[in-house]
């Protein structure tokens, strides 16, 4: 297939003429690819992660499911108006303690990222305690988690994005 | 389409991958997707660039057998796709987003099609013919769908 000598000089005109149009193809691609990519590593876009909210309440609802479960919490606020705090978990690892470790009617002490959608009140990166301060869940006390053994903890800090 | 949705949602296949802690499920199905997802886009960039005149000693047919590749990607795209699909369907049928991804992806096929067919009918083709304007529009206009298919499926994790 190669072209035989006289075609080199072609060959390298086309090739610099054709790096202009790659170029100007490889910056669109990579502008329309990299804020998602940005977006899936973090949870900054939805949630503040330089702030940090606690509240107190009653389990309503969970919904374990790929791949986040969320967790529903009711408490009442200082005029008595009733606030749904929805609280979205990690992945597959906090699946398979979170209906187990937060039924249904238990008061636990949430505490973690708040949403940055105003009025609501989602949390996430949330640690549980029971009132007593007692952690809930192998992740209730994030900064003494230890895996448990025979499974590292690595699959948690790979899954906890999606 | 929301009685279809509905039925996809609570089918074995949709239970399964939603609401199996397992690691093999949801998980594991959506680390294949990108798997998948990088084979077949990976293999149409290596043409698409060769045609864009990069790596020019090249010889273009002799990348014929990438199109296997593609295939096989696509393949375990489609299956891992329906299934994450499935675990949230009345959800992801209402995105918008999701028709978009779909759309640019026929696109996509249809012009990696057209340059197969383009080369396979004359695979004498001579370098400097085949990176001509013709070659290297549709070579970009490859990438870019691809390229845009991606970030739309991206994008239908946070819209």
């Amino acid at each position: 297939m190669r072209q035989s000598m006289k075609n080199g000089k072609e060959d390298f005109l086309m090739t610099v003429r054709s790096r202009m149009s790659v170029a100007s193809a490889l910056a669109v691609g990579f502008l329309v690819s990299v804020t998602p990519v940005m977006g899936h590593h973090s949870a900054a876009a939805a949630y503040d992660e330089t702030k940090r909210v606690e509240a107190q309440g009653t389990v309503t609802k969970v919904l374990v499911r790929n791949p986040h479960s969320w967790v529903f919490l009711e408490s009442t606020d200082d005029k008595g108006q009733k606030i749904e705090w929805q609280i979205e978990m990690g992945g597959a690892p906090s699946m398979a303690w979170a209906k187990d470790a937060l039924p249904i009617g238990i008061t636990v002490k949430v505490a973690g990222n708040p949403s940055r959608a105003a009025g609501s009140h989602g949390i996430t990166g949330a640690t549980f305690t029971k009132t007593d301060g007692t952690p809930v869940g192998p992740r209730g006390g994030r900064g003494e988690y230890t895996p448990p053994s025979g499974r590292g903890g690595g699959a948690s800090l790979l899954l906890s994005r999606h | 389409m929301t009685d279809f949705a509905v039925w996809l949602e609570g089918s074995a296949v949709g239970v399964w991958t939603r609401e199996s802690s397992s690691i093999w499920a949801y998980p594991t199905v959506l680390t294949l997707h990108t798997v998948g997802l990088g084979v077949l886009v990976g293999a149409n960039a290596v043409i698409d660039f060769r045609l864009l005149g990069f790596a020019p000693r090249l010889p273009i047919p002799s990348l014929a057998p990438l199109y296997r590749f593609m295939w096989a990607g696509f393949a375990v795209n489609t299956v891992t796709g329906i299934m994450l699909f499935a675990s949230n369907a009345t959800t992801k049928a209402k995105q918008p987003v999701f028709y978009i991804k779909l759309t640019l992806i026929v696109l996509a096929l249809i012009v990696t099609a057209v340059i197969r067919r383009t080369v396979e009918r004359d695979p004498a083709l001579r370098i400097a013919d085949l990176s001509s304007r013709p070659g290297r529009r549709l070579a970009a206009l490859s990438l870019l769908l691809w390229a845009g298919a991606v970030t739309a499926g991206r994008l239908m994790a946070y819209l």
